[in-house]
């Protein structure tokens, strides 16, 4: 009982913020409900059994990317820009994110998704040769380092090469 | 009543529709940026969902991947609305029009 508020609560909340994203004028409240957004679905996380990825949530999201945003909003772009009313691309955005809408509506409830498994019927997740409960970091970091080890040698890579990029990006001259 | 996957998957959806009409009608790169991190979040929920439904953690482990992949764009892109806000002095998306033909 007290989880379903509480779902319905921070699902509210994730909404408001993307909606404050999307059609608010000012880039600084903007970046404030993409903030909201990312906490409350770092709170979902926690709900679906795995807090360790809310905190991650919490930490990559509304910590470094939120942080950075703003920055660059509050010393460089003051503008107010809002949404473009009336031209052909917003009316053509409107009719597909509309029919998006029903499309994922129409194939969710025909897809008769039940309530999640508690308990005994939730069993243990086979990680690196061991059965870990559901959700604990040790079963985490062993499929980490057993089934997705190589997926994660080439995320350590593109972060790499990403921050080289973004200092090479952000040099003042090119010579 | 109790949650259920489809709650989880409508709210999926919805922020998934709210970035796709920011992402394409905003003006701001820095607001499309963000609207593209939306519907990355939004396929996120829907991983962690579908990984709690079947008891599995591979679906959180994509989302971790996820999220470094989303962090190292957060970096490029910043780096590239930066330079661009240095040789045009506005983030207006229509001013990038070097590429068009």
């Amino acid at each position: 009982m007290i989880a379903s508020v509480v779902f319905f609560a921070v699902a509210f909340l994730a909404f408001l913020g993307a909606l404050a994203l999307v059609f608010h004028r000012h880039p600084m409240v903007a970046g404030l409900g993409m903030a909201l957004s990312t906490l409350s679905i770092g709170v979902l996380y926690v709900l679906l059994r795995v807090p360790f990825l809310g905190l991650f949530q919490a930490i990559i999201y509304a910590g470094a990317v939120m942080v950075i945003v703003l920055y660059i909003v509050m010393a460089l772009g003051q503008e107010e820009t809002g949404p473009r009313i009336g031209s052909v691309q917003t009316g053509l955005t409107y009719v597909a994110a509309a029919l998006l809408l029903v499309q994922f509506y129409w194939a969710i409830v025909r897809s008769g998704a039940g309530p999640f498994p508690e308990g005994s019927a939730l069993p243990p997740v086979a990680a690196g040769g061991t059965n870990y409960p559901f959700g604990t970091i040790q079963a985490f970091g062993s499929l980490l380092v057993s089934r997705y080890a190589v997926p994660f040698e080439v995320a350590s890579l593109l972060l790499v090469g990403a921050m080289i990029g973004a200092v090479i990006l952000s040099r003042r001259s090119w010579s | 009543m109790t949650i259920a996957l489809g709650h989880y998957l409508i709210l999926a959806v919805f922020l998934f529709t709210v970035g796709v009409i920011g992402a394409l009608t905003r003006k701001s790169a820095i607001i499309v940026f963000l609207s593209i991190e939306l519907m990355l979040n939004a396929a996120n929920v829907v991983f962690m969902a579908m990984g709690r439904y079947f008891g599995q953690l591979d679906g959180a482990v994509f989302v971790l991947f996820i999220l470094a992949v989303s962090a190292a764009e957060a970096a490029v892109g910043v780096a590239i609305v930066v330079a661009f806000i240095r040789r045009r002095g506005t983030t207006d998306i229509d001013a990038a029009n070097l590429m068009k033909w």
